[in-house]
């Protein structure tokens, strides 16, 4: 997500450094809850956790943060990297989960070197006012703990410089972030205050409103405010977004469907006509945040009980895929047969990626989508389908295809963004429509793969 | 840029741990690119240095059971972004039904091939014709 | 690789350059320091260029043996190549790691003689 850099008001010539410690017992139940995201990278109105607390540390006045943990770091390192996009020095160290500040402050004694050290400890949320200036707190306050909650602190080592006027110390509250509730509590709260008080992604022409990129709204649909949007998002005709929504970033909500006062994770498909109210939803699970009871679709991909296609309606889709795959043999049986040949010869056949160099014969062939034509009789059998989910795809509810819906709405066709789109369109998608989309996938791929490649 | 294959033999011993990982962390560097920052390129022949010594220490192990060392052969295949590395040896076969280890036992091996898996992109584990073949690739 | 010993009254700093891993590790379980369990231990790690698992194994059992021995180990100035292995296995947690070899000396001496 774009962010906008920290800028550091007047000079800084004291060199405060941050700790960051999290320690993985306060960080379970995210493990629980969501086992494939990196609790430091839970969002909170769309802004992974890491980056409040990168924030405030800059606000602070810090320009070197240090990352702790007893746990794996290399995901963040991946993401954060050396912090260069925030204009700071950002490194990466671990600590063992019975470390205590003093520990900490022992363990990384080069790093802090004597200066004042800020240790913001724990997984806790700083609400903190990015309009305030709390480089006057980091300097100013005694040594020891100024603000604490049951799962962290924030605490300065060395000497506070003399307060030299009685402006009041800005006052700080920190939230202990212990589970689906207090997760909850605090993505609402920061979606109240808005952009005003944090750094928030997106861009909004209007105060409470922020929207991501590649955000597609249908004319019918509604926007309530306070939203936060994510990116590659799509509100379908008749959809009420609001008032107190979060959408995650690859999200649909499907026709007449309502969100409000609730947060949908990234990967979600909402299907039709449902109506979310003080949830969270992720994926396939709906979760209660107040009681914590979650509720697992049964049906891996929809969030709602849309009817499968009946027989006859397979059987009518099966028969007009048959027919596409069968004009598509005959229109590209010529190119194939003098294609092929010449591109078995130098050993350019269907592998590898196609390259700026690559010759005529392999441009034509890309552009024509040869490399799926010794799929298409598997259509005429009824194996495949000419247009579903990607070919290698075989989780339920998928219909693998030569064809993806995702290549057909030029998606990017790996992740799992991919298969939102797919499982949207395998639920919409008439058969007539499926010729169609076809024909788009056939148009969108070159185009797809030369844009990769210049990249 | 068609693909290119570079294939070496070595002596299945340990002293030639060294040498084999430094070969692959070389060859991975030739994929240096301007746009890719320091740490990342970086990162890629780490990645190869790591995995191979890995997969050559874990052949050369099992080789010590049997009578007398077998050759490993690493093949490298470079494409326009991506490194492929197969490694063969004709020792008894990979065990890879060890879960990764809990760190709370202190257990003393078998981190690799989880260490492995984390730094490729794909692993792929086969037994043909007596030969182990471990293949791994990365794209930059 | 090379291995040396500077031994304390309380505890010995081992500083190892070059690379741990299968070849290198027996050299390292022989040490002499290493080899006592009772013995504990700065591993200075800021010249070891690369670990691999057979390396990191040997460092897991050392560490076992001589907290057995109510003894340990910890280590200071690890780079990245090192850290990651580490970090990815998750022994990380397991071991007193420094950012200075000093802090680690001066952590050792009070560690030690608090008991």
């Amino acid at each position: 997500m774009p962010q906008p850099p920290l800028r550091h008001p007047g000079n800084h010539n004291n060199a405060m450094k941050t700790l960051i410690a999290i320690k993985e017992q306060h960080q379970s139940w995210v493990r629980d809850a969501f086992p494939n995201m990196h609790p430091l990278l839970l969002p909170l109105c769309n802004k992974p956790f890491i980056e409040y607390l990168i924030d405030f540390a800059i606000l602070a006045g810090s320009r070197e943060i240090r990352l702790l943990s007893d746990g794996s770091l290399m995901e963040i390192e991946e993401i954060c990297q050396t912090g260069s996009r925030w204009g700071v020095e950002l490194t990466y160290a671990n600590i063992r989960p019975e470390d205590g500040e003093r520990e900490l402050l022992h363990k990384n004694r080069k790093f802090c070197n004597g200066s004042r050290t800020m240790i913001l400890n724990g997984y806790t949320f700083i609400d903190y006012d990015k309009r305030l200036d709390y480089r006057v707190l980091a300097n100013h306050s005694a040594t020891g703990p100024i603000a604490s909650c049951s799962t962290g602190s924030i605490a300065f080592a060395g000497s506070p410089e003399p307060a030299a006027d009685d402006n009041p110390l800005p006052a700080l509250r920190i939230t202990p972030l212990d589970s689906l509730r207090s997760c909850y509590h605090i993505a609402m709260q920061i979606l109240e205050t808005g952009a005003e008080r944090y750094v928030l992604p997106g861009y909004g022409s209007e105060p409470g409103c922020a929207i991501g990129r590649n955000v597609a709204i249908a004319k019918t649909a509604e926007i309530r405010k306070p939203v936060s949007i994510g990116n590659n998002v799509q509100l379908l005709p008749g959809t009420i977004i609001g008032p107190m929504a979060v959408i995650g970033s690859n999200v649909i909500i499907d026709k007449g469907s309502s969100i409000s006062g609730s947060i949908i994770f990234d990967n979600t498909y909402i299907g039709e006509q449902l109506e979310i109210e003080g949830r969270i939803a992720s994926g396939n699970t709906l979760i209660d945040p107040e009681s914590g009871a979650s509720v697992a679709m049964e049906d891996p991909h929809l969030l709602t009980g849309i009817h499968s296609a009946t027989n006859s309606a397979t059987l009518l889709r099966k028969t007009i895929h048959a027919l596409a795959a069968a004009i598509l043999i005959l229109l590209q049986a010529i190119p194939v047969i003098i294609l092929y040949p010449l591109l078995r010869l130098q050993g350019k056949w269907k592998n590898g990626p196609i390259t700026q160099q690559a010759g005529l014969a392999e441009t034509l062939a890309a552009r024509l989508s040869l490399d799926r034509f010794p799929l298409l009789p598997k259509v005429l059998l009824g194996q495949l389908a000419i247009i579903g989910s990607a070919p290698r795809s075989n989780s339920p509810g998928c219909r693998p295809a030569v064809f993806s819906y995702a290549e057909a709405e030029d998606w990017p066709v790996t992740g799992s963004d991919a298969a939102i789109v797919e499982r949207y369109h395998a639920v919409h998608s008439t058969p007539f429509n499926d010729i169609g989309m076809t024909i788009k996938a056939l148009i969108n791929r070159p185009h797809k793969r030369n844009a990769g490649a210049a990249a | 840029m068609n693909s290119s294959n570079i294939t070496i033999t070595l002596p299945g011993e340990l002293r030639f741990i060294r040498l084999a990982s430094k070969i692959a962390s070389n060859t991975a560097s030739l994929f240096t690119e301007t746009r890719k920052t320091e740490a990342e390129n970086w990162e890629f022949a780490h990645a190869f240095e790591l995995a191979v010594s890995e997969a050559f220490t874990n052949a050369v192990v099992h080789a010590k059971k049997q009578a007398a060392p077998q050759p490993v052969t690493i093949t490298f295949t470079l494409e326009e972004r991506k490194l492929t590395l197969a490694m063969r040896d004709s020792n008894v076969p990979f065990s890879t039904r060890t879960p990764s280890p809990d760190p709370e036992n202190y257990p003393e091996n078998g981190y690799g091939l989880l260490l492995i898996r984390t730094v490729m992109d794909t692993v792929t584990l086969t037994r043909e014709n007596d030969t182990n073949i471990i293949t791994m690739s990365k794209t930059l | 690789m090379t291995i040396t010993e500077t031994t304390g009254s309380t505890h010995t700093i081992v500083t190892i350059c070059g690379t741990l891993d299968a070849s290198t590790a027996p050299d390292f379980r022989n040490s002499p320091a290493i080899a006592d369990p009772s013995r504990t231990v700065v591993i200075d790690l800021d010249k070891m260029d690369f670990l691999d698992s057979s390396g990191l194994g040997a460092l897991v059992g050392v560490l076992r043996r001589k907290q057995e021995a109510n003894a340990t180990i910890l280590l200071s100035c690890m780079n990245p190549p090192v850290r990651k292995v580490f970090d990815i296995t998750g022994t990380c947690k397991l071991f007193h790691i420094f950012d200075d070899t000093d802090a680690a000396n001066d952590y050792a001496a009070t560690y030690l003689r608090g008991r």
